[in-house]
């Protein structure tokens, strides 16, 4: 059988997630079968055959395999999902059923309603210390179609954003009317982090929520300390609490 | 063999030095994400772009200006040739597309070494010119700071600037201005921070710092989907010196971002002040800077122009299809460092803005999962076969048996066992509507072969050559020369405050001008 140069690794031997093996050990195979057909030394096959020879149609052909096996990729975002539902999996926390939709993290840090009634329903890594905390309605905002109703008829007053978007262009033409953010992903550096700083809004990245529902009355802690660069570098925790303000 | 020992060392000195960097800016400012833009699927189709296109981009634009002369033509210019345009994405971006190809097995460590060679020896020579004032080629070696600007520009930022207080007028405009602006940025940049930049920090008292705030690529002009929506951004970049008191700016970083001890806060903001810049003007061009209120006024209008300007686009890219925001994000990285076309005046659409075949081939494979998921093999646990070393290294930051990025094998000196380039440029596509032939510059609104006839034309008097070499440390000894003093006399031209002030004067001389 023919060899690709990476066939002899003595330290790496594949990828460590399914579809990224899935797909190298395919792109891999197609090169070592057009290599051997071309009949030419590497030098010249590398930037000749190996370029003119090796389509788009061959790429698709994997990216069918891969799908007639059964896989369906994970999105990230939702125009790739709404062109090709039949390739990716189904979107959840749809618009129509937002009044039954929470985000659930798994490492959501929850507690029962203490003596002033603040149930304490998740945490994040604050983005500035604020001198107070920030008490809003929380409303998701996860998509285009909500996006652009709030364009036409306006941010409601006091709401808290709760994003899983740690980007800046989803929410680009109303962020800067939000009371505050908490984002499910991200970390205070991400382009979300950057832009509530630059607006002077409350913002939690990387929130870890539960239960969390539409219309919620809840507390974000922004007098907490902010998370640093230093200390994602050595992997230290620093985090501040989101509460539903129960009464 | 055209490249020696010692080049191949270097080579690899350049090319480790951006994969250590690399994997602590991704580690500390993690993986861009976004619902609206297929983010991963658009950079990896700009790294297969970049490794195709930029030599031989590069190769062109050198035959009209070395880098090392664009870097000192740029070097007091708000425009992308800073990080993270030149100093972070122009070498890692082609790295990354050199990663994933051998990764893929289409090409080995060994393949097109020559335009691995030459594209970072560029950069080298970009970032030494560009870094002159500081003698470091990154903030990473500076200890991720930049300190680009000589004395005499940054005396007339000191000495022009506004002072503001949170709750005044000029305060509330100066910071709707740089959110509106920088939001603004982020969605034209299709969810990159590459219309952003900052430098510094710079002391200008005891207790107060200034750091210079570049947003940049506003106005119609090199990307396609600004025509239109962008009519009215009277400026195509926009520069902000700020400065703060009791901050300090700790880290400002290759892709020109900035962290604080305390952390940045509105209220630290004490003093503002506004210019444009481009290929075209001699150095920074103050903007509405002639009064307090005029400023003030200019921030509230641009600042309405920067909000209706998103909702324009928002509204324009929200009806896109995913090839679409595909190739606009791809266009955006890969042409990051698109600008030095511009300064050397040879700068064609057609080069910058369209998927070199090459490339588009792999479009298919860049479905969500994949892309998001080699990447981040790519980038945080550096898995990919290719990236790993033997188990007794300690890579630096992440402490992983592991290079961000392959090095090139010096048996090649022996064996002559490689590749030298991978070719030339090659036809590209689009799914974007064409560009319109309409570029926005500090001379008005131009042609495309207007513009670079005009860049042609243009020597600005301090980038000469009776000036270029008449640097800081030649200053020191020579400020009370006539030549020092007409140095300082140009760039103090449209200066408010120090206008025909000459080269004596110190820090403490312009804080009491200021206080006059």
């Amino acid at each position: 059988m023919t060899r690709l140069f990476g066939d002899t690794d003595k330290f790496g031997d594949h990828n460590s997630t399914p579809v990224v093996e899935a797909f190298h050990l395919a792109v891999r195979a197609l090169v070592r079968r057009r290599f051997a057909e071309s009949g030419r030394p590497w030098h010249e096959f590398v930037f000749g055959a190996a370029v003119s020879d090796i389509t788009k149609e061959d790429f698709e052909s994997i990216d069918r395999r891969l799908l007639a096996y059964g896989h369906r990729y994970v999105w990230s975002a939702v125009v790739s999902q709404q062109e090709r539902p039949d390739a990716y999996l189904p979107a959840p926390g749809a618009e129509d059923d937002l009044a039954a939709f929470s985000f659930e993290h798994p490492d959501a840090v929850v507690l029962p309603p203490d003596t002033n009634g603040l149930e304490q329903r998740g945490i994040g890594d604050n983005v500035v210390k604020y001198d107070a905390d920030l008490i809003g309605i929380a409303r998701y905002v996860r998509s285009s179609p909500t996006v652009l109703h709030y364009l036409n008829e306006g941010v409601p007053k006091g709401t808290i954003a709760i994003i899983d978007d740690s980007g800046g262009t989803l929410t680009a033409p109303i962020l800067g009317q939000f009371a505050g953010v908490l984002c499910a992903g991200g970390t205070v550096r991400s382009h979300l982090g950057i832009l509530t700083r630059e607006y002077g809004i409350p913002c939690f990245m990387n929130a870890k929520l539960s239960g969390l529902r539409e219309g919620d009355t809840i507390r974000m802690e922004c007098s907490g300390t902010a998370k640093t660069a230093e200390n994602y570098q050595k992997s230290m925790e620093m985090t501040s609490r989101v509460w539903r303000v129960t009464r | 063999m055209t490249l020696t020992y010692a080049q191949l060392l270097e080579t690899n000195n350049l090319i480790q030095q951006n994969s250590d960097e690399t994997y602590w800016l991704c580690l500390t400012r993690t993986v861009q994400e976004s619902k609206l833009f297929p983010v991963s699927p658009y950079m990896i189709l700009s790294y297969f772009m970049a490794f195709y296109r930029y030599p031989a981009l590069l190769r062109k634009i050198e035959n009209h200006m070395r880098a090392e002369d664009i870097g000192d033509r740029v070097r007091a210019r708000g425009i992308k040739c800073q990080n993270p345009a030149l100093g972070w994405g122009l070498p890692n971006f082609y790295l990354l597309g050199r990663e994933y190809l051998i990764s893929l097995g289409l090409i080995r460590p060994q393949d097109a070494v020559e335009d691995v060679a030459y594209v970072l020896d560029f950069w080298k020579r970009f970032q030494l010119a560009w870094h002159r004032n500081d003698a470091h080629m990154t903030n990473r070696e500076f200890g991720h700071r930049a300190q680009i600007l000589p004395e005499r520009r940054l005396q007339i930022f000191h000495a022009d600037m506004y002072d503001c207080a949170e709750g005044d007028a000029l305060h509330t405009a100066a910071q709707a201005f740089m959110a509106a602006t920088s939001q603004y940025g982020f969605l034209a940049s299709c969810e990159s921070r590459i219309a952003l930049h900052n430098q510094g920090p710079y002391k200008i008292d005891n207790d107060r710092e200034m750091i210079v705030r570049d947003f940049m690529d506003l106005a119609e002009g090199d990307y396609p989907w600004l025509d239109g929506v962008a009519a009215e951004m009277p400026y195509n970049n926009l520069t902000v010196p700020m400065a703060v008191q009791d901050c300090h700016f700790n880290i400002i970083d290759d892709w020109g971002s900035f962290e604080s001890q305390p952390e940045f806060k509105s209220d630290h903001m004490v003093g503002v002040g506004l210019y444009t810049s481009d290929s075209l003007s001699e150095s920074y061009q103050p903007v509405g800077m002639d009064s307090r209120e005029e400023l003030t006024a200019t921030f509230v209008d641009l600042t309405v122009r920067a909000k209706e300007a998103t909702s324009r686009l928002w509204k324009r890219i929200a009806g896109w299809t995913r090839d679409q925001m595909i190739d606009a994000g791809a266009i955006t990285y890969f042409a990051i460092c698109k600008d030095i076309a511009h300064v050397a005046g040879c700068y064609e659409a057609d080069d910058w803005i369209l998927i070199d075949q090459r490339a588009e081939r792999f479009r298919p494979l860049l479905n969500d999962e994949y892309s998001n998921m080699s990447l981040w093999e790519m980038l945080g646990p550096l898995s990919h076969p290719g990236q790993r070393t033997h188990d007794y290294q300690l890579m630096q930051h992440s402490n992983l048996p592991a290079n961000t990025y392959s090095l090139i094998p010096y048996t090649i000196l022996d064996d002559h066992d490689y590749t030298a380039t991978c070719g030339d440029i090659e036809p590209g596509i689009t799914h974007l509507d064409p560009k319109e032939d309409r570029y926005r510059t500090t001379q008005g609104v131009l042609t495309q072969a207007e513009y670079n006839r005009r860049v042609k034309a243009f020597t600005p008097r301090l980038s000469g050559e009776r000036f270029r070499y008449k640097c800081e440390s030649w200053l020191k000894y020579q400020y009370d020369t006539s030549e020092a003093d007409e140095m300082y006399r140009i760039e103090q031209e449209n200066s408010r405050n120090l206008r025909d002030k000459g080269a004596g004067l110190r820090r403490l001389d312009i804080e009491k001008i200021r206080r006059s």
